[in-house]
């Protein structure tokens, strides 16, 4: 996610429920993340925030269950499942989504969304 | 003495408890209603079995889970029972109210019902730091359940052993309770039972006991001499509190004690998790004591009726826009926030869309508009604003009873979301787990603290032969003309200029003794005769090859990797020593990609992974050639064991 210095952005937090696939004997989720206390932050590409330790999507697989949630490449994961991961290793973070006896994982995340580009979201609330 | 009043007292209680019976039976039957009193006998019996299992059960687990089932009984029980109390009391009320000439408030409206379920349970615990420093002998461990009361449905949840290695309680249940009303009070109750205590010290004789308890230790002593006097803070009974209802018999086994409990209604119940507080009875000296931080978190949801079901359908006209006299037949389905428009019957059960849709939220505004000359009965009127725009909907039912009934059930769904309140904003979801075998109960549950194991199969020997593989690779490419300025130390002679055609005469099964040591070292396959003539040669240098014993022919396991990176180390150290004596003749070696050389062995840094940073910054990203492939276990483990060993990575893992 690029970010054009000086133009507003806008933080949403949303909540995001995937449901697991199953394949073989594995339940996967179909995103990458990195990050975690234990990993070095100023490599992270997709931190606003270059001593940000939290845990971020940076890879989502085309078609697979986090994709058609709706969780984009980019954003931190705050939540899993009421689970914290904003200060978790990485190994942490990644052993609470892999659980072998839950479908479905709830996560709170956090997306950022350039107001620049054309494709605004807005939430219709009634 | 004591014994005699014991036995006393159980004659009499046993009296008082058939009265009891006798009494809920005659309500039953007065109330007409079966249906309690079946409930009220199947869990006399299960209770009854449960008291026979306790007896006989020798295993402290199966102790537990029987002591468990009898609370749940007791408390069913007691709870059935209030329940007939108090249908009794509403019917005599009633019966007083049309006996009298005042006539009640007349038509209340009733809510709905709906679906409550609570999962995810999840208590945080808070272990002094002198819990974990205190080895004095095993683990101080509790059985914990929690009971979840709505109205007289309770279900428990299962049994959880806890000891300081956990960080939190963790229930995986999902408990569904199906007709709640939207006032309902959700009681948490969370018991706990020392899983240690021998039950058998009740019937100890107090001199005897207190013999034992000063000569025990002081911790074990406090555990005795609690479990000795019941009164301090255990209730007498198994069910928290006996009461005159239903005395229940004491039972010898373990017993539960009620920890903490809180009660959740409307007002906690969102789509996602939330934090609730504790409220903790119980102190530090209770045997069943467990440290509790104080919060529950929970996902508590609801689906009240409404919303899931149809309340209301039939047939009805609605009057097309701009054409005021043309109406158009649908079958309208009011369900939840929606009232969907087919344009057959026999749609509804096709799962075929709905022509057109109609939001009914709290912003709609319904009105019956007065007899219209050219219909015979009165029409509805619904209106919405759907974006700043105001639209109307005008529909016409066939008769005029008809008409009253649509107009009953809309302000029936108005009613139900006034009450369920945030319930009805969006269907939140409830998912019941899929039956699955029982797990095992295994001695030690899954904590953060025993999460952090490396597999076994990210053994030591893996990460040599990576690192044995490296070399080969090396040498492979040495072969090709580009090689490391490190590779002159395995030069035969250190004077004789590095020449690429000497290569090419070693083939690989062979490879050069240099190479041949430092694969001695790491993998031991190789000859042994080899080795020990490099030995000598390399002996002057700084360490010693005799980490590598080269008559073993087993992969030196019990060597650290640190142990045989430093050698090989070592040996770029001295090589490095070496290559200074000679002019370097750069024109010779080909560029090399900083990426391919290990860098660790030139430079002698104190990196200890020579291997990971030839992978760059994304080392254990998978490729997916194929979308969802999933990698075989073993090469994960190598490349999370080569990961983990370098900081510099940016770790990615795929979930």
């Amino acid at each position: 996610m690029s970010f054009i210095p000086g133009q507003p952005v806008t933080a949403v937090v949303q909540r995001i429920e995937i449901r697991k696939l199953r394949q073989g004997e594995h339940l996967i989720l179909g995103f990458s993340i990195g990050g975690g206390i234990d990993q070095d932050p100023g490599q992270n590409p997709f931190s606003e925030d270059k001593s940000d330790k939290g845990i971020y999507v940076t890879r989502v697989t085309p078609e697979g269950p986090a994709e058609v949630a709706g969780l984009m490449m980019g954003d931190k994961v705050m939540q899993v499942n009421g689970w914290d991961m904003t200060m978790v290793t990485h190994d942490q973070a990644r052993k609470r989504l892999t659980k072998k006896n839950e479908d479905v994982v709830r996560l709170l995340v956090a997306s950022l969304l350039c107001n620049a580009s054309p494709f605004v979201q807005t939430e219709f609330a009634i | 003495m004591p014994m005699d009043r014991y036995a006393d007292m159980e004659d009499k209680l046993r009296i008082l408890e058939d009265l009891n019976m006798m009494y809920i039976r005659q309500i039953a039957l007065s109330l007409q209603d079966s249906n309690i009193q079946k409930k009220i006998d199947h869990e006399i019996r299960m209770r009854d079995g449960a008291c026979k299992l306790l007896a006989a059960c020798s295993q402290r687990e199966q102790a537990l889970e029987a002591s468990k089932s009898l609370l749940t009984c007791n408390t069913r029980i007691m709870a059935y029972m209030s329940e007939l109390q108090r249908m009794k009391e509403a019917q005599v009320m009633q019966r007083v109210a049309l006996r009298s000439s005042d006539a009640g408030p007349t038509d209340d409206r009733l809510p709905c019902k709906g679906k409550v379920a609570i999962s995810d349970l999840r208590i945080p615990l808070m272990w002094k730091d002198t819990e974990y420093f205190k080895n004095k002998g095993e683990l101080h461990r509790c059985a914990v359940f929690c009971l979840l009361q709505v109205g007289a449905e309770i279900h428990d949840t299962d049994m959880v052993i806890v000891d300081r290695t956990l960080t939190d309680i963790c229930f995986d249940n999902t408990i569904v309770f199906s007709e709640a009303s939207p006032g309902f009070e959700l009681r948490v109750e969370l018991y706990s039972c020392c899983s240690e205590e021998d039950y058998s010290t009740g019937s100890t004789p107090r001199k005897l006991a207190s013999k034992l308890s000063s000569s025990l230790g002081r911790s074990a002593g406090k555990k005795l001499r609690v479990a000795m006097d019941p009164g301090a803070c255990s209730p007498i009974s198994n069910g928290g509190g006996a009461t005159l209802l239903l005395p229940l018999p004491t039972v010898v086994g373990p017993k539960y004690h009620l920890l903490a409990h809180t009660t959740l209604s409307l007002s906690h119940v969102q789509d996602s998790f939330r934090t609730h507080d504790l409220s903790i009875s119980g102190n530090e000296e209770c045997s069943h004591w467990v440290p509790l931080y104080g919060n529950v978190c929970c996902r508590l949801a609801a689906q009240p009726h409404c919303m899931t079901q149809q309340m209301m359908s039939g047939c009805l006209k609605v009057k097309q826009f701009g054409d005021p006299q043309s109406w158009t037949n649908v079958y309208g389905v009011l369900k939840g926030t929606n009232l969907f428009c087919y344009h057959r019957q026999e749609d509804v059960e096709a799962n075929i869309e709905p022509a057109f849709t109609i939001s009914i939220n709290k912003k709609t505004r319904i009105r019956a508009s007065e007899k219209d000359l050219h219909n015979k009965a009165q029409s509805i009127c619904i209106s919405n604003h759907y974006g700043g725009e105001e639209v109307t909907h005008t529909l016409s039912a066939d008769s005029r009873e008809d008409t009253h009934r649509w107009m009953e059930a809309f302000w029936q769904q108005f009613y139900d979301m006034s009450q369920w309140k945030q319930c009805c904003d969006d269907l939140m979801k409830i998912e019941l787990p899929s039956p699955r075998k029982p797990t095992l109960v295994t001695s030690k549950q899954g904590s953060l603290y025993h999460e952090m194991v490396i597999d076994t199969s990210d053994d030591i020997s893996t990460v040599t032969d990576i690192l044995a593989r490296r070399m080969q690779e090396l040498e492979l490419r040495s072969q090709l003309g580009t090689s490391p300025p490190w590779m002159s130390l395995f030069q035969d002679s250190p004077g004789c200029p590095r020449t690429h055609n000497r290569l090419p005469h070693s083939p690989l099964r062979c490879p050069r003794p240099g190479l041949l040591s430092s694969e001695a070292s790491l993998t031991s396959d190789s000859d042994s005769p080899c080795s020990t003539s490099l030995c000598s040669r390399h002996s002057g240098w700084a360490e010693p090859l005799s980490l590598s014993s080269p008559s073993s022919h087993f992969r030196p396991r019990t060597l650290s990797l640190d142990a045989k990176l430093s050698t090989l180390r070592g040996r770029g150290c001295g090589g490095v020593l070496q290559c200074s004596c000679q002019p370097p003749s750069s024109s010779s070696l080909a560029p090399i990609p900083a990426q391919r050389v290990p860098q660790a062995t030139l430079s002698c840094s104190n990196s200890t992974s020579s291997n990971s940073s030839s992978e760059g910054s994304h080392s254990p990203e998978l490729s997916d050639g194929t979308p969802f492939s999933h990698p075989s276990s073993a090469r994960q483990s190598l490349r999370n064991l080569r990961a983990k060993l370098d900081p510099r990575n940016w770790l990615q893992s795929q979930v």
